[in-house]
């Protein structure tokens, strides 16, 4: 408990100070008085005076006695722990993040009586510690400005001071330290905020500090990319750069290889390199790590780009000018979003033109046939080969190529007629390994089947994205087509949209028509017929205005350009993948998709086994969480087929650092700065004990105010000396008038009045300005100094201003009758 | 017995011929749903018959021994009202007089195949009066009055879509270029006063039916180019105006003078 005096609470301030001036000054005026003229009992009337005026004084300010009831309470501290990955990067011995929990245990231990907030900080708000006591850290970034936003402007008790413990490698800093710092979150907290730097040891280190893709990404244009490398500690002198495009089931591409001529422990590069394929695709830059490099893993990044186009490029041969031919191309060049480059062979060599000079009369060229499949393959996103013969026309040398065009992302569709599949002689070539469809030429002497039929939709081909368009205007009645070829089997993971209403394969289903397939990283479409120009040119398409060949090619296109449109689920990851760590993929199936949900996890090492997972699905159209992992550090793709539809995929990187762990240096600058600009002050770990704390306050619980003495006991006290007071004045003779003689020469001048018992009638006329007191006498005599001369004629000051009292004339009690006090000698 | 044991011995191989025939016959059977074919339009009463009957079976022939674009060797007739007329998307129209009125059900059938992308060679069999031309623009005003009818330019893509042409001619030399009736970016219409089908019809012997004036045979030649070319175009659409041709063409056309 604690007691204290105090005054009411009723007065004003003003008033306070007015009463005190007024009691000081009237003591002063006491005091002078009472050196100024001499009188019985000074001491008397001196003490009286001053306790009559204290007790006046009192008396207006009501003095009361305060209890109060209370305890101290410690001031709440914030501790901002940085739960970043960088924290598991190496100092002195062990990780930053037990450089943490020692620098948190000398504060603890250092801050008895505080109340210690323990909060940890990465991505979003911060988060009790308790819950994140258990876990390593592992978020992927260290934002500390959202943190101190958080801490600062919640509508929790607000701290007396914040304490923020980590390496000093802020998210958002690196683009512009000054912008950052002169936040408000970060250079104004209005709250000391002291830093603790875990480690100020930069660890040995050649790493990739920062990989930024510096222009659009768009197919067949070049692409730079700006590489920063960073060496500290090693001996660096010459790194050499590699970018690769990592791939499904192909061996990764050298996009570009290069030497960072490293000085000052750092070298800036860009890279050119040119993409061929849209869509996210997977990049690699990486550089040689020696053994002394203590982060090994920075020096190999892998992160996705996702790649537009400004067309689709489109390769066009034909083996003979159709119909069908003439359709697609109609098709091909009407759509703005193609650039098709076609050659059809308008003339074998059993061809008579009858012409004297080919040169001259014929306006037909050479098939470039070594240059569309060598230099310029990689240029198209997608190669037609519509009813179109290998042999005769010189392709078969470059079905290996072609081959690995598909795998490595190309798209290719095989369009029926007579010299396509069997018939073209593509059965046992490498192609035949990228087609959705098997081509045992075994199980029938003839290439193609001549049975007039209408293509039947399968039951995946009735809910396929890519048939849509063409389903709201057919419905399941498609075009009669005159004949197929005959192929075998769909490949495992094909898809069959349409089939053979009569012929069947060796295993009793039904020919597949029209199947999609995946081929490494690319996808493939085959078309066993040679009539879908009907869709577009017939009496059934009319009904349509020749509309249904177009939607058919617009869905196959997109489908082999990976069109989300077309995809049967969408693919994603809840957070960036880091190695060794669990991960979750977020699959948005398209509505009413129905099956379950099959996924595979592909790594484009293929050394590593891939992962596969099975989840059922509600057909609702809601997304779900499937988690995967953990995977170990590269690339990877996540292929998700929902029932019977075709494969969707997502291309992600797992790294184990991350950006977190690509710039190994702790930033000591930022937390000194940080504690300079918020009155703060700097620390190591080890010093972490010596963090200026704010000392506790005490909190009153309870509170009474009684008055001293009620206030009529100070009102009377008042009274009572100042009565007493009066009386010691009047019997020290204060209480009289002064006597005024008209000297004019300086001579102290006295008043004198009629004073029966207590005054002497001594005239003073003299220099000694005391006169005595007789308590027998009743005069009592004034003495005051001589005015100045006063000019002949005026009136005397003393006079006019003279408020003296008069005695009356007549004879004084027990004496002669005193002169007049108005007599002015 | 000499003949029964030659009988088992010939039916063997009888059966593999005729395998092979009926397997050549059947490659050429698939595919040919998108061979070239030039059906003949009938309208009003008018019948397919007369001297120029040969003509479009010639026109397949020719194409198809020249080129690697199979063709229906025997065309068809098709009425420009029947529902048929959309099943492909060529289709010629000839006469030597003055064509009667189209119907409205001619007129709409003649509509939708031009708007779904058909190509209509109009090919006047007597030029020399062109009342069948004359008439037949009339008609076909009613078919598509918002399309004008235009020369041909020279360096459009029927002159060079398989043969290099100076210029169009028939039986008859007629004027240098075609005349067309566009619908879109297309040349749908294409009209003939050459009579095309005049240069390449033949007597069953296989000789030519009719002279051709004034060059000959050269001029012959050059109408079955032509028609090589109409044939090609309407296969291949633009192909041959394409970019990657485009400077392969300009190189021949400077050094063929």
């Amino acid at each position: 408990m604690k007691q204290s005096l105090g005054i009411s609470a009723d007065l004003p301030s003003f008033a306070i100070y007015l009463a005190v001036v007024v009691v000081v000054f009237g003591t002063l005026l006491l005091v002078v008085e009472l050196r100024q003229r001499s009188a019985r009992s000074t001491i008397a009337v001196a003490v009286s005076g001053v306790v009559a005026m204290l007790f006046c004084l009192v008396a207006l300010l009501r003095p009361v006695s305060i209890r109060s009831h209370g305890s101290l309470v410690g001031p709440k501290i914030v501790v901002l722990l940085d739960r970043s990955r960088s924290m598991l990067l190496p100092a002195s011995g062990n990780t930053r993040d037990q450089q943490a929990d020692i620098a948190l245990a000398a504060l603890q231990r250092s801050s008895e009586g505080t109340r210690l907030s323990l909060l940890g900080f990465g991505e979003g708000v911060p988060v009790p510690m308790e819950k994140l006591a258990l876990t390593p850290p592992t978020y992927g970034q260290s934002d500390l400005k959202q943190a101190l936003d958080h801490v600062l402007h919640t509508a929790e008790e607000m701290p007396k001071a914040v304490v923020v413990i980590g390496d000093g490698r802020a998210y958002g800093i690196e683009a512009n330290r000054a912008s950052w710092m002169q936040s408000d979150a970060v250079g104004k907290t209005r709250v000391p905020l002291h830093t603790v730097l875990v480690t100020d040891r930069e660890p040995r280190d050649l790493s990739l500090r920062n990989v930024r893709v510096a222009s659009a990404a768009v197919a067949h244009q070049p692409l730079q990319l700006q590489i920063e490398v960073g060496c500290v500690g090693l001996t660096c002198d010459d790194a050499p750069i590699t970018v690769r495009e990592l791939l499904e089931g192909a061996p990764p591409i050298l996009l570009a290889s290069r030497v960072a001529h490293i000085q000052n422990g750092g070298a800036n590069l860009t890279v050119s390199v040119t993409l061929d394929r849209a869509g996210p695709r997977l990049l690699e830059v990486a550089t040689v790590a020696s053994n002394e490099d203590e982060v090994p893993e920075n020096n190999r990044r892998i992160f996705t780009v996702d790649v537009a186009r400004e067309r689709i490029r489109v390769l066009h041969v034909a083996g003979r000018p159709t119909y069908d031919v003439r359709a697609l191309r109609m098709w091909l060049k009407s759509n703005a979003s193609v650039d098709v480059i076609a050659f059809f062979i308008l003339r074998s060599n059993q061809d008579n033109v009858m012409v004297a000079d080919a040169d001259k009369e014929l306006a037909l060229i050479q098939f470039p046939v070594n240059e569309l499949f060598t230099e310029h393959l990689s240029s198209f996103d997608a190669v037609i080969l519509q009813d179109f013969n290998a042999i005769p026309y010189g392709l078969s040398k470059y079905l290996n190529n072609l081959t690995s065009y598909v795998e490595s992302g190309g798209g290719l569709v095989m369009v029926g007629g007579p010299e396509a599949f069997l018939g073209g002689g593509y059965d046992g070539t490498p192609l035949e390994k990228v087609l959705p469809v098997d081509l045992d030429g075994a199980n029938s002497p003839a290439a193609f089947d001549l049975v007039d039929l209408v293509p039947r939709a399968t039951a995946a081909g009735r809910v396929a994205p890519m048939l849509g368009a063409l389903r709201s205007l057919f419905g399941d009645d498609l075009p009669s087509m005159p004949g197929a070829n005959i192929v075998g089997a769909p490949k495992p993971g094909a898809l069959v949209l349409w089939e053979h209403p009569s012929r069947h394969i060796a295993d009793g289903r039904p020919m597949p028509l029209l199947t999609l397939g995946e081929a490494g990283d690319g996808r493939a479409v085959a078309i066993a017929v040679d009539g879908v120009h009907r869709l577009g040119f017939s009496e059934a398409a009319a009904q349509v205005a020749g509309r249904g060949h177009g939607a058919l090619w617009d869905g196959l296109l997109g489908w082999l350009m990976r069109d989300p449109r077309f995809e049967p689920a969408q693919i994603d990851l809840i957070a960036p993948c880091l190695a060794n760590e669990p991960t979750t993929l977020r699959v948005v199936p398209l509505p009413g998709m129905v099956g379950p949900i099959s996924i595979d996890i592909l790594p484009t090492d293929t050394s590593k086994a891939p992962a596969h997972y099975n989840q059922p699905l509600s057909g609702t159209g809601e997304h779900m969480e499937v988690p995967i992992g953990p995977l170990p550090s590269g690339g990877y793709i996540a292929k998700v087929r929902v029932g019977s539809t075709s494969t969707t995929r997502r291309v992600f990187a797992c790294e184990t650092g991350g950006d977190e762990w690509a710039d190994s240096r702790p930033d000591e600058a930022t937390m000194r700065a940080l504690a300079q600009a918020n009155n703060g002050t700097f620390h190591l770990a080890s010093d972490a004990a010596s963090i200026p704390l704010p000392p506790s306050t005490f909190v009153h619980t309870e509170r009474s105010v009684s008055p001293i003495l009620p206030p009529w006991v100070w009102t009377l006290g008042a009274a009572s000396f100042l009565g007493l007071h009066w009386v010691l004045r009047r019997r020290g003779g204060l209480a009289l008038p002064r006597r005024v003689e008209p000297s004019g020469k300086g001579v102290q001048q006295a008043y004198s009045i009629r004073c029966p018992s207590m005054c002497t009638d001594k005239p003073t006329g003299s220099s000694d300005s005391k006169r005595k007191y007789h308590p027998q006498r009743a005069h009592t005599s004034a003495v005051i100094a001589n005015p100045r001369p006063r000019p002949r004629g005026s009136r005397s000051r003393a006079t006019s201003d003279r408020k003296v009292r008069s005695p009356k004339r007549g004879k004084a009690a027990g004496g002669t009758p005193g002169p007049s006090s108005a007599t002015v000698k | 017995m000499t003949s029964i044991k030659s009988m088992r011995v010939l039916w063997p191989l009888l059966l593999i011929v005729g395998w092979v025939v009926l397997s050549s016959s059947t490659a050429r059977a698939f595919g040919e749903e998108g061979a070239f074919h030039p059906r003949i339009l009938l309208t009003g009463h008018a019948r397919w018959e007369g001297p120029r009957k040969s003509g479009p079976g010639r026109w397949s022939w020719e194409l198809a021994r020249r080129t690697s674009a199979p063709a229906k060797l025997v065309p068809g007739t098709i009425r420009a009202d029947a529902s048929a007329l959309l099943a492909e998307p060529f289709v010629i129209w000839t006469g030597e007089d003055n064509v009667e009125p189209l119907t409205p059900g001619e007129i709409t059938g003649l509509q939708k195949f031009l708007r779904t992308g058909g190509v209509l060679f109009v090919d006047d069999g007597a030029p020399e009066t062109g009342r069948f031309l004359q008439s037949a623009k009339r008609e076909l005003a009613h078919v598509l009055p918002e399309a004008v009818v235009l020369p041909l330019p020279e360096n459009h893509v029927i002159f060079h879509s398989f043969y290099l042409l100076e210029r169009a001619v028939g039986r008859v030399e007629g004027p240098k270029t075609l005349d067309v009736m566009s619908y879109g970016n297309s040349a749908n219409v294409l009209f003939s006063s050459y009579d095309l089908l005049g240069a390449l019809s033949r007597e069953p012997g296989g000789a030519a039916t009719f002279p051709v004036v004034p060059k000959g045979e050269w001029q012959r030649e050059r109408a079955t180019r032509l028609a090589v070319n109409l044939a090609m175009y309407v296969l291949c659409s633009t192909y041959k105006d394409d970019q990657v041709h485009a400077p392969a063409l300009m190189r021949r056309r400077t050094t063929n003078p």
